[in-house]
């Protein structure tokens, strides 16, 4: 059968869907025609339920003390996982905070993940961190800061590397609206438009940063327009429609693979939860619009679409959910067993040779720590 | 081979160019002009576009480059112009380059140098003449390093490419090609976290850097003349310092004057202070003197009145000897 190709348009003013709010196809095609298959559907659906009860883990988690903070990914688990699909294992990933419960797509250990949440010894950051700033070599995954739009402007310079090696890879950079205010976002974008970088910077738009609507945060149209001032393609697209989410991604990292060159990727979707467990959203947003974004979610319409085309049912979603469940709890179970990270590696992990002052001041702690 | 401070620096990224091919030099003007000081002239030429380029007008840009570029495996030196145009991309300096195997559980890292011409003494003005080594210094993950002659700058910098760990590479730009001294050709290191006893005494033990070393050596060859001797140490490497040779010295002669061109408050002179006030207190026979540039923002026409120059240094010494 012919795999037809689908006619992404650049810089449109309203998001680029396949499916609509109630999981119905915007027109006539199946999903084979763009080369997808039934089984790789029900996977990536399954990968982004099991992300939402990553998520709801990580609030419960918080809500039992067992988590000092937490920053959800609710409501835009479609944009990351569908997004995340696109990429083959060498290829890299520049996340942000709510991209982490996402990660297992890319092969991170759920156990590892959890460890992080809770600053245990098994967190391969060793505890150093908030939660929500995951990261790991052995899957090609940066470790995230803080600072908004700071991974943009880095995510760059990693792109100049693949390019300078001439590998056959690209970097896909995560951000949330708020951080195409920033300078890094300038900084990422400029130089890649400059040096022609396989660089994907895939801006999560859920509306919000912090408490800031997008309309405050830049008067231009759309985010997706601001790529066209450095000379770079730009996408904007329903992040709660897996479809177009990951066909589009596909295209945009295939061709930054093989042409060297950047794209700017805005996925409009919508943030469920506060900002992070430090927030109260009814401050500024008010319950009736949540309520009606919840009804666009892109799980609710993904589960939809399967089950129009006959790939889902109630049955398969009560065992897949009960599955899931079950192995979540014993995840937790057994990570919040673990104890603390060694405190002499805090010491040991600023340098590579560590300087005579911070031996000095490990002996100092440790001291302190022998007479309690 | 006689060498200007500069041709030791271009010499010694000529030398790292050639033996790794990891080695990539970036920044504004360094490609076809060769950088405003020609640090880098040449290079391009003989090295290619691919290695030795210009970048967009942007620190910020030129760092977020130099780090990716770090984690992705390469061996990346960004030349900021002038180190007061760093602040752009400090951001990402102190919130991932300085903090990348910290925070990563040492899983990641970014062996990168930023080089940049820094000090006054060229008529600069504000802009182009200060001496930012304590802010840099305060942050966990750096290294801070300042050479004084060629000699030694082609061998830090060496050392600062071949590091783990990222390097801020401090060249005091008045005496970029002030004097030719012997360098070798081939290469050499020059250890960092090592400061260098540039001249033994037993009075007064005085600790400087960069260009200012130049000015205590002036000042300490007419005190020696006048019955006072010096010992005078070169830090070299601001972070992580030679506190033993320090310490050493002050044991030695009960005296510690500190000679920076940096305003005082805060400054690494301060440090020094205390780390001696805190461990030496009582081989101290006269208060600890830190000469310094003044606590006001670099001046442009009374720069002369700014620095600290050789009347300043020997009046420090004098009072030192005077005691309590």
């Amino acid at each position: 059968m012919e795999i037809k190709t689908l006619e992404i348009k650049t810089f449109t003013s309203e998001p680029l869907r396949l499916i609509d709010e109630n999981g119905k196809p915007l027109f006539d095609f199946i999903p084979e025609d763009f080369g997808l298959s039934d089984e790789f559907l029900v996977k990536m659906y399954k990968d982004i339920l099991l992300t939402r009860e990553i998520d709801r883990m990580g609030w419960i988690l918080v809500r039992q003390g067992k988590a000092a903070f937490y920053i959800s990914i609710g409501g835009q688990e479609t944009a990351h996982v569908a997004s995340l699909y696109a990429l083959e294992k060498d290829d890299f990933v520049m996340p942000f905070y709510r991209t982490v419960p996402a990660l297992h797509v890319r092969g991170a250990n759920i156990k590892e993940i959890f460890a992080q949440t809770m600053g245990k010894d098994v967190d391969p950051l060793k505890g150093r961190q908030m939660p929500g700033h995951f990261g790991k070599k052995d899957i090609n995954t940066f470790v995230l800061g803080s600072p908004v739009g700071l991974g943009h402007t880095v995510a760059m310079g990693v792109a100049m590397g693949i390019k300078y090696r001439r590998e056959n890879r690209v970097i896909i950079s995560y951000g949330g609206e708020g951080s195409t205010s920033e300078g890094h976002f300038h900084s990422a974008m400029n130089f890649a438009g400059v040096f022609r970088l396989p660089l994907i910077i895939f801006i999560v738009n859920n509306q919000y940063a912090i408490s800031v609507p997008r309309k405050k945060q830049t008067a231009s149209e759309t985010i997706a327009i601001k790529a066209k001032a450095y000379g770079i393609e730009g996408y904007f697209i329903d992040g709660n429609d897996a479809l177009i989410t990951y066909l589009v991604t596909k295209k945009c990292v295939e061709e930054a693979r093989v042409n060297k060159k950047p794209f700017l990727i805005e996925a409009l979707t919508y943030r469920f939860d506060p900002h992070s467990s430090a927030d109260d959203d009814r401050k500024y947003r008010s319950k009736e619009e949540v309520e009606e974004w919840k009804k666009k979610d892109g799980i609710l319409r993904m589960r939809k679409f399967l089950e129009y085309i006959g790939l889902w049912d109630e049955q398969k979603e009560m065992n897949y959910r009960k599955e899931i469940e079950e192995k979540l709890n014993e995840v937790v179970e057994e990570i919040e067993k673990r104890g603390l990270p060694e405190p002499k590696d805090m010491f040991y992990e600023v340098y590579v040779n560590t300087p005579w002052y911070l031996e000095e001041e490990y002996m100092e702690l440790n001291n302190e720590l022998q007479e309690e | 081979m006689k060498m200007t401070l500069g041709e030791a620096i271009r010499n010694a990224l000529d030398i790292k160019l050639s033996e790794d091919e990891r080695v990539l030099i970036f920044g504004e003007d360094v490609g076809k002009k060769g950088g405003v000081f020609t640090i880098t002239e040449g290079l391009q030429k003989k090295y290619g576009e691919d290695r030795v380029f210009d970048t967009p007008l942007d620190e910020n840009g030129i760092l977020g480059m130099a780090t990716g570029l770090a984690l992705y495996g390469l061996r990346p030196i960004a030349e900021i112009q002038f180190v007061d145009f760093i602040w752009p991309g400090f951001d990402v300096i102190i919130s991932d380059i300085a903090k990348e195997r910290f925070r990563s559980g040492a899983q990641f890292s970014v062996p990168l140098v930023i080089r940049s011409p820094y000090g006054g003494g060229v008529k600069g003005g504000l802009y182009h003449s200060q001496s930012p080594e304590a802010i840099f210094a305060h942050i966990p993950g750096l290294k801070v390093v300042i050479p004084s002659n060629p000699y030694d700058a082609k061998g830090l910098l060496i050392s600062a490419v071949e590091d783990e760990d990222p390097v801020i590479f401090l060249e005091p730009k008045k005496i970029y090609f002030a004097f030719k001294e012997e360098v070798p050709e081939e290469k050499y290191k020059v250890p960092i976290g090592k400061a260098k006893i540039v001249k033994q005494g037993k009075d007064i033990t005085v600790i400087s850097y960069g260009y200012m070393i130049h000015e205590c050596k002036k000042a300490v060859e007419e005190l020696e003349k006048e019955g006072i001797s010096c010992e005078l140490i070169d830090l070299r490497t601001i972070i992580p310092f030679d506190g033993e040779i320090i310490l050493n010295s002050v044991a030695k002669t009960g005296r510690l004057m500190i000679v920076i061109e940096a305003p005082k408050i805060n400054s690494f002179a301060s440090e020094i202070s205390a780390f001696i006030a805190e461990r030496a207190i009582y081989y101290l026979d006269a208060p600890i003197i830190r000469i310094t540039g003044w606590d006001t923002p670099f001046p442009y026409a009374l720069e002369h009145l700014y620095m600290p120059n050789v009347k300043r240094i020997k009046k420090g010494a004098k009072k030192l000897m005077e005691g309590f």
